[in-house]
């Protein structure tokens, strides 16, 4: 029971509650309450996500939550001015649909961003060839409507990723981290459970390692010689992927101010993943029935965004409104060290005494 | 085989202004193959660069880990006993290269060959039968390969973002390390032989270097000396390389009247002054 305390009060601390938020906070902290054959005295770990049933590709199955948990909010001015953001993923839809809207709010808030992607998505497209250019576009557009100075792809052949060498993918990354200086990257959690894509998780785990080795002077010393210098990737932002997963979760992002910058780059994703030009599509499909759908508007522009905004992201706002904003995204958010050497110091200055 | 040509001196700094890498898996491998060949491009001009895959942690007597400190300090001299300006460890563990990713060396030697802008490699003949060393035949290939791929802009394009261009390798020496393996080049290395026994001498962890000051301590244990080895360690390892250790590449030189030469697969792909089609429209392009 101590536990089942400790849950709820974790989750409603967490987010500041106002009346509404606390009837969905504390819906959230009784997953008990849902139809679950749990018996009494068992805690429950994990959180099962409410999902709107309109796409597979939003929020996992289930989240675990910290005790520390935290609600990101929005930042006046340019906190993050001078620092430098590489969001990483294995495909051109992963980072629209999972992270973008953290995305555009980091860089909104003075970051300089980059996309990296890292797969060349072949398995997606009319043929092989035509998934491939049509991905290379999107990733570009998607960069462009998140706000990214830059766009990288490393084209390694899609859904084979575990085929490939894992320290030349790490090498690659650590050449990119030390060449743009990256500070903070967002990229698939590496600890994704019940993830099925290959590619998310080869991505993910090159992604982690090359963060801190990134800083090292031995690994890839020839780098140096080249003119780039050491970086120490200082924070982490992994987003879970669903179906299926079961992330942990100590940060949740508030994104509702860059919801529509989120839905646009998912409108730029059209050669995979459920977004794209699904509502344009949709509402041809309708006028060759003579029929109409008013959420769709009166063009392919307005159709595509108005698609993707109610059916794609409800879920998000389902997460959101459980933490009482209006759209949300949640992470394994790892930040900065603590300084241990200036806190041993520190120590040692408030307790040293004379010989 | 190929018609052999004997690679003779050249007179003046006729490669001014190139680059050489010379790659090689271990320690002592470019001083006993390639010592006499490298010493005579850098001496005609060449800015070499001298480049180790392995980390030799088999070899040196000690401790893995002492191994490779000893082999590390002993690359370093032998780099300055041979006139290159700068080493490279990639440190990939000894005798386990084939082990490694082929595409993750092959991209760190693209940096380099990119980076340093080099004209002209040495290392194994990739294609070399009957090499037992998978460090030798791994870093063959990874070279072979990175020499044109340096040059097309779209592997590891993003080398192009730090400002680094592409560079393709235009001259290839791979060692003749065995006997079985082949030549059609001989290099007259005449001029060279004290260079490449500088080399040689300051591969002490492996490669014979130290074998004559370790002959003279036997023999003084025994109450001998061998006049030949002089008087200190250093006049005995010189003298022991120069009179015992060079004898295959005198072996080599002498079926063509030289003192002493080294043999390589030398392929040249040095582009033409003008194509063919150039050629063509050059003599055949008439007015409008």
């Amino acid at each position: 029971m101590k536990r089942r305390k400790f849950l709820a009060a974790s989750v409603l601390t967490g987010v500041g509650v106002n009346a509404a938020t606390a009837q969905t906070g504390t819906r959230a902290a009784r997953p008990e309450s849902r139809s679950s054959d749990l018996p009494r005295g068992i805690t429950p770990s994990a959180f099962s996500n409410r999902s709107s049933g309109y796409s597979q590709f939003t929020v996992p199955d289930y989240y675990t939550y910290t005790d520390d948990l935290r609600v990101e909010r929005n930042r006046p001015g340019k906190p993050h001015k001078g620092k430098v953001l590489a969001a990483i993923q294995a495909h051109s839809d992963d980072v629209p649909l999972y992270c973008a809207g953290t995305v555009a709010k980091l860089i909104d808030e003075g970051y300089t961003g980059y996309l990296i992607r890292l797969s060349n998505d072949e398995a997606a497209g009319k043929t092989l060839g035509h998934g491939v250019v049509q991905n290379e576009i999107d990733n570009r557009e998607v960069a462009r409507a998140l706000g990214c100075k830059q766009a990288f792809t490393f084209y390694y052949r899609n859904h084979r990723m575990d085929d490939i060498a894992a320290v030349e993918i790490r090498a690659r990354l650590i050449f990119l981290y030390r060449l743009l200086q990256v500070d903070t990257i967002l990229a698939m959690d590496p600890y994704n459970h019940y993830e099925e894509n290959p590619d998310h998780l080869v991505a993910a785990r090159a992604a982690e390692a090359a963060c801190w080795m990134a800083a090292g002077d031995k690994d890839y010393p020839e780098h140096y010689r080249a003119g780039l210098k050491p970086t120490y990737v200082r924070e982490k932002y992994y987003h879970a992927r669903s179906p299926n997963g079961h992330n942990l979760v100590n940060r949740v992002v508030d994104i509702s101010s860059y919801i529509d910058t989120k839905v646009r780059a998912n409108v730029a994703n059209r050669g995979k993943g459920p977004a794209g030009a699904a509502g344009s599509r949709l509402r041809h499909e309708l006028a060759a029935q003579r029929k109409r759908l008013p959420l769709l508007g009166d063009s392919d522009d307005s159709a595509d965004f108005n698609y993707v905004k109610h059916f794609l992201m409800d879920d998000w706002r389902t997460l959101g409104q459980r933490f009482g904003v209006g759209y949300a995204e949640a992470f394994r958010y790892i930040g900065p060290e603590p300084g241990y050497d200036a806190n041993i110091r520190k120590y040692v200055d408030a307790n040293v005494v004379p010989l | 085989m190929s018609e052999v040509i004997i690679e003779r001196d050249r007179p003046g700094q006729p490669h001014k202004g190139k680059v050489l890498a010379a790659i090689h898996a271990h320690m002592d491998d470019v001083p006993l193959f390639a010592g006499g060949l490298c010493a005579k491009l850098i001496a005609e001009g060449y800015t070499g660069y001298l480049i180790r895959t392995s980390n030799d942690e088999m070899r040196g007597g000690g401790s893995p880990a002492e191994n490779i400190l000893s082999n590390e300090q002993d690359h370093f001299r032998v780099a300055k006993a041979l006139g290159f300006k700068e080493v490279f460890d990639f440190c990939y563990r000894n005798h386990c290269m084939n082990d490694i990713s082929a595409i993750d060396l092959r991209g760190r030697l693209i940096l380099l060959f990119r980076l340093l802008k080099v004209d002209t490699v040495v290392s194994f003949n990739p294609w070399g039968h009957f090499e037992e060393n998978p460090d030798h035949w791994v870093t063959g290939r990874a070279v072979e390969e990175a020499c044109w791929m340096s040059g097309v802009e779209t592997n590891c394009h993003e080398h192009l973002e730090a400002g680094i261009r592409p560079h393709s390798v235009s001259e290839r020496w791979f060692f003749a390390a065995r006997d079985t393996q082949p030549w059609n080049r001989v290099v007259d290395i005449s001029l060279y032989i004290e260079k490449k026994v500088d080399g040689i001498t300051e591969c002490k962890s492996q490669g014979g270097g130290n074998d004559g000051s370790k002959l003279r301590a036997r023999l003084a244990n025994q109450g001998k000396r061998l006049p030949l080895l002089g008087d200190s360690d250093a006049t005995a390892d010189r003298a022991y390389v120069r009179e015992f250790l060079l004898d295959p590449w005198r072996e080599a030189g002498k079926e063509h009247g030289l003192a002493c030469a080294e043999r390589f697969w030398y392929i040249n792909h040095r582009p033409p002054a003008k194509t063919r089609v150039q050629e063509y429209v050059e003599r055949h392009a008439v007015p409008l």
